[in-house]
């Protein structure tokens, strides 16, 4: 993604180059409320937009140009959009159940999708049992060093990154394969 | 503008993300990256996906823990499951349990034959014996090629037992955990025809020999070969038992009188 071409987009008015910008950002400010904010999927679309809309007025106001910047802002400013709908809708919301806070792991499972997961499941199912195994063994034991688990597989750590890295890209594109069949 | 950070050192970001052991700055810092380069989204996600995967399926297997109940709990279960057993043939409803769940996925390695500790007809390690040890290493080693060239070479020059029929179960061995199912096939029933004298080896190549049939589908086969190991009463005794129960009742072969009095 690249921001300087955002900012230009947005002074030249390129309303077909903004639409693609609005895309993406708004795919990325989503699941930074989702799973960030544990927003749930209305709130974090509103809160998305309305930091889109407030960044690129500040881009053409001249307030807001470097790419770091930009970034900066729109995760502030969604987020700061998301607490204070949320906030508001307390004051008036006396019955309201308690805020909950789920586990961050459990909030990371927010990005899933349940037709995603379901192909990422069968490509799942055509990996080779060596594969399966290792794998398996990785995320079973998320505490362990990435030794602990080089040295269960009786490999050096390098390879272990390099093996655990071979079997995503095996899945990833069996999905990118599957996913628009 | 384009990520700032090394591939390498993202992806280790990622996976320390989803394993719940960055700190919040880190995770703050990591979103920064996937604002530059959102296909790093993508990536997180899959990794989710698997982890999701994975911790649903140890759910699933995850089993109460037991407590020691006094005989006569026992006996009325037994009975019970007879009966229950008994019922559930009796207006055929499929089990809720899978195949797959009854197979091994993955041969260890410590279950590759190697040269014996001791021989009783002399205390030589032959040179079958240590190409064996040798295949044994290169599995360890990661290097499966050097190990079936090792294999094979017994096979080809040492056609003596126990030799050759340990060649022939270590090669099934590989090729089994590579998903090479069919040639894991003709190795396992090699290794159990030479292996007859030798209840061991034969017990072992007729277990995984039963496993590789069923993950290719022929269930009679499996059914067959998993009723071979079962008989060698050994080490796979149990788990035999349990997987030609299963093959039994998939097929719709299951037989109660005989079952139940070979239970008593």
């Amino acid at each position: 993604m690249d921001y300087s071409k955002f900012v230009t987009a947005v002074l030249m008015n390129d309303k077909n180059s903004l639409r693609e910008f609005y895309e993406v950002l708004t795919k990325i400010l989503l699941k930074f409320l989702l799973v960030r904010m544990d927003a749930n999927l209305e709130d974090a679309k509103d809160s998305a937009q309305n930091a889109i809309m407030f960044g690129v007025e500040k881009i053409k106001n001249k307030e807001l140009e470097h790419p770091d910047l930009i970034i900066n802002y729109l995760f502030t400013t969604a987020k700061h959009d998301y607490l204070k709908h949320q906030s508001k809708r307390k004051e008036v919301s006396y019955d309201e159940i308690p805020e909950h806070h789920s586990e961050p792991g459990a909030q990371l499972d927010k990005l899933l999708d349940e037709e995603r997961q379901g192909v990422l499941q069968r490509c799942f199912k055509k990996l080779k049992p060596k594969q399966f195994n290792y794998i398996s063994y990785w995320f079973e034991n998320p505490q362990s060093e990435t030794a602990f688990v080089a040295d269960h597989f009786g490999i050096s750590v390098n390879n272990a990154w390099t093996k655990k890295h071979r079997i995503i890209q095996v899945l990833k594109e069996c999905f990118e394969k599957n996913i628009n069949k | 503008m384009e990520s700032s950070r090394d591939p390498k050192s993202i992806y280790k970001k990622i996976d320390a993300y989803v394993k719940g052991t960055l700190s919040e700055s880190e995770i703050d810092a990591l979103w920064e990256e996937f604002a530059k380069n959102p296909d790093l989204l993508d990536q997180l996600e899959l990794e989710v996906g698997i982890r999701k995967i994975i911790k649903d399926r140890i759910a699933k297997k995850k089993i109460a823990p037991t407590h020691s109940l006094p005989n006569w709990v026992w006996h009325a279960s037994a009975a019970a499951v007879v009966l229950m057993v008994a019922l559930v043939q009796l207006f055929r409803v499929d089990t809720p349990t899978n195949l797959e769940d009854f197979l091994v996925l993955n041969i260890p390695n410590e279950q590759l034959e190697t040269a014996d500790g001791i021989r009783s007809k002399d205390m030589l390690i032959t040179t079958a014996d240590s190409l064996l040890n040798l295949g044994f290493a290169a599995v360890s080693a990661g290097n499966d090629e050097k190990a079936i060239e090792l294999f094979s070479e017994v096979i080809s020059n040492y056609d003596e037992e126990p030799y050759v029929s340990k060649a022939f179960l270590n090669r099934g061995i590989i090729k089994y955990n590579d998903g090479a199912y069919q040639e894991s096939i003709s190795n396992f029933e090699e290794a159990a025809t030479r292996a007859s004298e030798n209840r061991m080896i034969s017990e072992k190549a007729y277990w995984y020999l039963g496993n590789a049939y069923v993950n290719i589908g022929e269930l009679e086969k499996a059914l067959e070969a998993v009723g071979e190991a079962y008989n060698r009463d050994g080490i796979f005794r149990k788990p035999a038992f349990v997987l030609y129960r299963k093959l039994s009742y998939d097929l719709g072969e299951i037989d109660f009188e005989e079952d139940t009095s070979s239970d008593n």
